[in-house]
């Protein structure tokens, strides 16, 4: 079940960091929550190992807006990090409430949102009913792909 | 950007769109329709999200991409977005399994018992990008029949046009980056004065709602809005659903905070462009905004 | 083949009774710990001709010296060969000890076991060892067919050239004008000076800048032995080390040398630009002075700007406005031709332009400036007379912040440190505390460099100025439009929380680049530039400011980022190379010059063609063509295109690469890779990734040629036929040729053998073709590497195959089958 974090992710690519903090001083999430920000993340993960990370909640606070990236002067792909640390920690049972319904949600539904009195509203605005989702393709896939390994549906 | 002969695309409806915001979705058809571009409809599933699934579980975010891209490719047609994050989802997968023989074997064996395989034959755009075609414009301006005189901001939020390397790799600046202007472009063609602000390109803060704190990412419209106001701007234009509710429902939330803010209208861009070809507020769905922009249409000649 | 080869041999003018000697160094650990140098010593004197073979230390040390010139005197030794380093580092200290020795010094070879093999097989001593062995063998097998040569001696005229008129080529000019030689220096700008005049003071002294240039700008003025061209270009360089023919383009002034400098023209005239000396920041006029203290001091005009640059005198204000009449819109841009014997390359650096990282808002937000653009508004000479004021309204601001490391240390613009920014802002913080003691100050750095003489006291000052240091680069900058302030967000990584500070003025501190223009500088000489753009010099330790073209020299920030303290250092260097060559008057030229037996000859003329130095000569009519001997580079190119069998290279003959072709091969041919690689990029390359430990597999065997021309397609048709299992050629990047675009004869020769093996159903990815620089160790690795993955795939029948296809080959006229 455990995933080896660094077969998904080159950990060379971390070693360009020299810490200049212009993807933390980017960060929108920092600015208004207790987030763990890139530069953090990048060092504790060279220094600590990825578990100090990957089981802290302040791992998903996180706008996913991406400007870390664009910021960093190193190229360094920060987003696949945290993609990566993110999976590794759902695999661990870490996924905010939230992020469970939701998921939860589209597993069921295939859609992410819930559909309720909805072809009333659209008829109100001349549109023809919402195609259904074929729920059933989905679910094979997700079955095959194994996401019950980290989300029951 | 690649130009079609036939502007003929398998249009991708997401889910926040044709459930929350119906409006844009038939304002997005009527603009189409007037514009000579044809839209097919084909039952897809949830793009998946680039905020929840593919950060839960990758695998299962990028095969349930693939299958939308499947179904666009087996129709022969170009997928058009209407949101911003079905494009990010949309777009980087189809690089990713262009680019990666073994994703894209992998991906295959899952989808073979749907009968489906992905090639790679299709590409995936947005309606601003397409709308931004120059055939497409020159429509644009014999359709319009009014201007929209008013200073407007333009939010294109994130996941339209980053990472750069991958949505938008030929526009690439010298330091690698790339700044849209394509909204702004276009709006400027139907009489608006699009107006500059600090921390455009921040981000609406959406996710980080949906994901963690709803307050917290409330606190970056606050952010946004303090800066947009100080260059008096009127409206605001997105081009994306999350965006949209973000700045909506984050006014109505925020006022119940911090009384007498003004507020200021949003609009999703293609009720803009409905508007000046003539439609009305109702035909475009602006009764359902939160944020009411009755008055402010009302001062340009709208009702 | 075999008797072909002894035939060859037959024909080479050794003696009778060659004594070989073999000294396998351990270079201390630097061989010793990977190779067993017993061992190959022990195998060396089982080879045919090797009289003696011995193990050392240090070969290259003193008694390592002695010790090869005591064996020659006494062991009548009459070759040598040294295993151990690069012959590029030691190749000349061994010739000098084999020649005080008595020995011909071109009876020297050497074995590359060090950059070529224990650097680089650094965990493998078997396979390291084995390959020693082959280089031992190959080294021995060249050597005994090696011919005694004599250097032929090339006049150098007692003159010199210095391209570009900073603090670097001034001082490079004194020098050597001092030493009593004739000096040409070329500026393209109105005056000397270059970026030190720009700058208001120096660290770490704080002396003012200009105040120190002056009067060395003045010396050069006023020197008899200094011809100062200034708005001048170097159009064309031919000739070699030694005697060098320059044009020179000497674009017009329009003002004479009667010109005062009064400055009555410019009220008169009513065109504008932004003045490029005040970064921008102030205005001139098309007839102006580049700055006060100017040399010469003379005024020029911008003819682009000036409304008479339709050939006609539209206006004719400054002419009525100036008493001494001086201005001459008649003037003509003229051709200068000038004999030089060295040139000094010191055209300088560009600043990095920060626009295109829209998040620190530089040309959007007016009071983001770059720390030049700083430099000038403090300076006395400056836009605002030496006021310290902001450029949105003037006002002193109360607060600064610097950001360090803009356009430097990044992937995204400049990847290298550029050396000066650290200090350059300490001094200017303390500048501003001295002059403006209440404003504060803010630093915004990742590192600071203090690194030189006096840099860590200066740091220190300013510490204790009240200079602020945190350690984060703010993510973006926002502009406040009511009253130009900036808000700088980011994070102080030593505290680990989030700041924002309010400031009213930001000062990028940028890195420096090499010019725009630089690429044109390189073609006209041939130069090499690392992988930043800055020209590369000989060797990175031993021979800073030399160059890989003769006779030309490097000096100040053209050749790396460096502050005035360095480039002056450098400068004198670069003076004091090209003095020993002045005040000797002579060179010797490499006897590695193309020969023609003109018995052989049949004057096709097809080796003339492809000669880019037109150094070889003769006709249909008069029978033969030959060499003319000073203007023959030794590329080599012209060898393959002979058919008759009439050219060969001094010191790369035919039958010295063949005998290393053919002991590269004694043993399991099919695993190894023969590489020819040219002197001066891939084989300096090849080194490179030596030095840097770059680790690779054993297969290939390294042949060294001066120019990738030389290799000639029967070489590779051998290497196959004897069972190589892969040819790798390798060159410089095409238009970095040192010899002139002569690779372009290599792709030629390697396309048609790559037709060849696709008509003969062979897999051509076996012959591979690579360009590798001299700073590209990781790319030759790499090369490597892919070459072997492709020789786990080669099967025996492949092998078998390719032998009995290409061993059937034509042989040349006049040689026995």
């Amino acid at each position: 079940m455990t995933v080896k974090l660094w077969n998904f992710f080159p950990r060379e690519a971390l070693y360009e960091c020299y810490q200049c903090a212009r993807c933390t001083g980017s960060c929108p999430a920092l600015e208004v929550a207790e987030a763990l920000g890139p530069r953090e993340t990048i060092l504790k993960c060279l220094n600590l190992g990825h578990d100090e990370v990957v089981e802290d909640e302040r791992l998903w606070v996180c706008c996913t807006c991406n400007v870390c990236e664009d910021r960093c002067p190193q190229k360094i792909p920060i987003s696949d990090l945290l993609v990566a640390l993110r999976n590794s920690a759902a695999r661990r049972g870490n996924i905010p409430d939230k992020l469970q319904i939701a998921i939860e949600l589209l597993a069921k539904t295939g859609r992410s949102m819930i559909v309720h009195q909805l072809d009333e509203m659209r008829a109100h605005h001349g549109l023809a009913p919402l195609m259904p989702v074929p729920i059933d393709e989905v679910r094979e896939v997700l079955k095959k792909t194994k996401l019950d390994d980290v989300i029951e549906f | 950007m690649y130009c079609k002969d036939t502007m003929k695309y398998a249009l991708f409806l997401g889910c926040a769109i044709p459930i929350k915001y119906p409006g844009f979705e038939a304002a997005t058809r009527r603009v189409c329709e007037r514009l000579g571009i044809e839209l097919v409809d084909m039952p897809f599933a949830c793009c998946p999200p680039p905020t929840s699934l593919k950060m839960v579980h990758h695998d299962s975010w990028l095969a349930l991409a693939a299958l939308n891209l499947c179904r666009a490719e087996e129709a022969g047609l170009d997928l058009l977005t209407l949101c911003s994050g079905c494009v990010n989802t949309l777009k980087e997968a189809n690089h990713t399994l262009k680019k990666s023989d073994s994703k894209r074997r992998k991906i295959n064996r899952i989808l073979e018992d749907q009968n489906h395989h992905y090639k790679g034959t299709i590409e995936v755009t947005h309606i601003l990008d397409v709308l931004y075609q120059d055939s497409v414009v020159e429509k644009l301006i014999k359709e319009m029949s009014l201007e929209l005189p008013m200073k407007i901001g333009c939010h294109y939020g994130c996941h339209y046009f980053r990472p750069p390397k991958i949505m938008y790799p030929d526009e690439l600046s010298d330091s690698e980056s790339y700044v849209p202007v394509k909204m702004d472009h276009l709006l400027s063609i139907i009489g608006m004065e699009p107006t500059e602000y600090s921390r455009k390109f921040l981000c609406c803060g959406s996710p980080l709602g949906a994901n963690a704190d709803q307050d917290a990412g409330y606190a970056i419209v606050k952010e946004k809005l303090g800066h947009i106001r100080e260059r008096h701007i009127d409206a605001l234009s997105v081009i994306c659903p999350s965006c949209f509710e973000q700045f909506d429902m984050g006014q109505i939330a925020l006022s119940r905070k911090f009384k007498d803010q003004s507020k200021i209208p949003i609009f999703y861009l293609t009720q803009l462009v409905g508007l000046s070809m003539g439609m009305t507020p109702k035909e475009v769905g602006l009764d359902v905004h939160r944020v009411k922009s009755k008055k402010l249409l009302e001062s340009i000649g709208i009702s | 083949m075999k008797q072909a080869l002894d035939d060859m041999d037959k024909k080479a003018n050794s003696p009778a009774d060659l004594r070989v000697g073999v000294y396998v160094c351990h270079c201390g650990k630097n061989i010793g710990s990977t190779v067993d140098c017993e061992a190959v010593a022990k195998f060396a004197s089982t080879l045919p001709h090797v009289t003696l073979a011995k193990d050392s230390l240090y070969t290259c040390s003193e008694p390592g010296q002695e010790q090869i010139k005591t064996d020659i005197r006494e062991q009548k030794l009459n070759r040598v060969v040294v295993a151990s380093c690069t012959p590029r580092l030691h190749e000349p200290t061994f010739r000098a000890a084999c020649e005080s020795a008595g020995l011909n010094p071109y009876l020297l070879e050497m074995a590359n076991i060090r950059e070529h093999c224990s650097w680089v097989h650094l965990h493998e001593r078997e396979a390291a060892t084995s390959k020693a062995k082959d280089l031992v063998a190959m080294a021995v097998a060249r050597a005994v067919r090696l011919e005694p040569q004599f250097e032929l001696s090339v006049p150098v005229k007692r003159s010199s050239l210095v391209i570009g008129g900073g603090v670097a080529g001034i001082q490079a000019a004194l020098d050597m004008a001092d030493a009593g030689y004739q000096v040409c220096l070329v500026e393209k700008s109105g005056s000397i000076g270059g970026r030190m005049a720009q700058i208001d003071k120096t660290f770490p002294t704080m002396d003012c800048s200009i105040c120190i240039l002056a009067p060395k700008m003045s010396e050069v003025g006023r020197h008899p032995n200094i011809q100062m061209l200034t708005l001048s270009e170097i159009k064309e360089v031919t000739g070699h080390i030694g005697n060098f023919k320059v044009k020179i383009l000497k674009k017009a002034r329009y003002v004479t040398d009667g010109c005062t400098a009064c400055g009555d023209c410019i009220q008169a005239c009513p065109q504008l630009a932004p003045d490029e000396f005040n970064a921008g920041l102030s205005i001139r006029r098309a007839i102006y002075i580049p700055f006060a203290q100017a040399v010469p001091s003379r005024y020029l005009v911008d003819m682009g700007l000036c409304l008479n640059n339709q050939g006609i005198v539209a206006c004719d204000r400054c002419f009525q406005a100036c008493t001494r009449k001086c201005i001459d819109f008649a003037d003509q841009d003229k051709i200068v031709e000038i004999e030089v014997g060295t040139i000094v390359v010191a055209t300088g650096v560009d600043v990095y332009d920060p626009t295109a990282l829209t998040e620190l808002g530089y040309g959007r937000f007016p009071n983001v400036i770059t720390t030049l653009e700083f430099e000038r508004l403090i300076n006395a000479g400056g836009p605002s007379s030496g006021e310290l004021i902001r450029p949105s309204d003037r006002k002193r601001p109360k607060n600064i912040a610097f950001l360090q490391c803009i356009g430097s240390r990044s992937k995204r613009s400049n990847p290298y440190c550029s050396n000066v920014c650290c200090m350059n802002t300490i001094k200017d913080a303390l500048l501003i505390k001295e002059h403006w003691p209440e404003t504060e100050v803010f630093v915004f750095y990742i590192d600071i460099r203090a690194f030189g003489k006096g840099f860590e006291d200066l740091f220190q000052r300013a510490r204790r100025e009240g200079v602020t240091f945190i350690r984060g680069i703010p993510g973006e900058i926002i502009e406040d439009i009511s009253n130009g302030n900036l808000t700088l967000l980011g994070e102080n990584t030593l505290l680990g929380t989030q700041y924002r500070y309010t400031m009213e003025m930001v000062i990028l501190s940028v890195g420096i680049k090499p010019r725009s223009d630089a690429p044109i500088v390189q073609r006209l000489l041939n130069l090499s530039t690392d992988t930043d753009g800055f020209y590369m010099e000989a060797h990175p330790k031993l021979r800073p400011v030399d160059t890989t073209t003769g006779g030309v020299f490097l000096a100040g920030a053209a050749e790396g980022p460096k502050d005035i303290k360095d480039s002056v250092t450098q400068a004198s260097a670069a003076a004091s190379r090209a003095n020993i060559l002045m005040s000797k008057g002579e060179v010797k030229i490499p006897a590695v010059t193309a020969r023609i037996n003109t018995d052989k000859c049949v004057a096709c003329g097809l080796c003339a063609k492809v000669c880019s130095y037109h150094a070889i000569e003769g006709s249909k009519e008069l029978g033969y063509y030959r060499v003319v001997e000073a203007m023959c580079q030794g590329c080599g190119a012209c060898v393959p295109e002979c058919k008759f069998g009439a050219l060969d290279q001094a010191h790369f003959s035919d039958a010295q690469i063949v005998s290393q072709i053919h002991e590269a091969l004694a043993n399991e041919p099919e695993r190894k890779i023969v590489a020819f690689a040219c002197n001066w990029c891939s084989y300096a390359g090849a080194d490179f990734a030596g030095v840097s430990r770059i680790q690779y597999p054993d297969n290939v065997r390294i042949i060294r040629t001066m120019c990738s021309a030389r290799v000639a397609p029967e070489w590779i048709e051998l290497a196959f036929s004897m069972g190589a299992g892969a040819v790798l050629v390798s060159g410089c990047h095409p238009s970095d040729c040192h010899y002139n675009n002569a690779n372009q004869n290599t792709v030629r020769r390697v396309e048609k053998f790559w037709k060849r093996l696709d008509k003969l159903g062979l897999n051509k990815d076996r012959l591979r073709l690579a360009w590798v620089s001299a700073a590209e160790g990781a790319q030759f690795a790499k090369v490597i590497k892919e070459m072997e993955q492709g020789l786990r795939e080669l099967t025996p029948d492949q092998v078998l195959e390719t032998k009995q296809k290409l061993a059937k080959r034509v042989p040349r006229k006049g040689e026995p089958v």
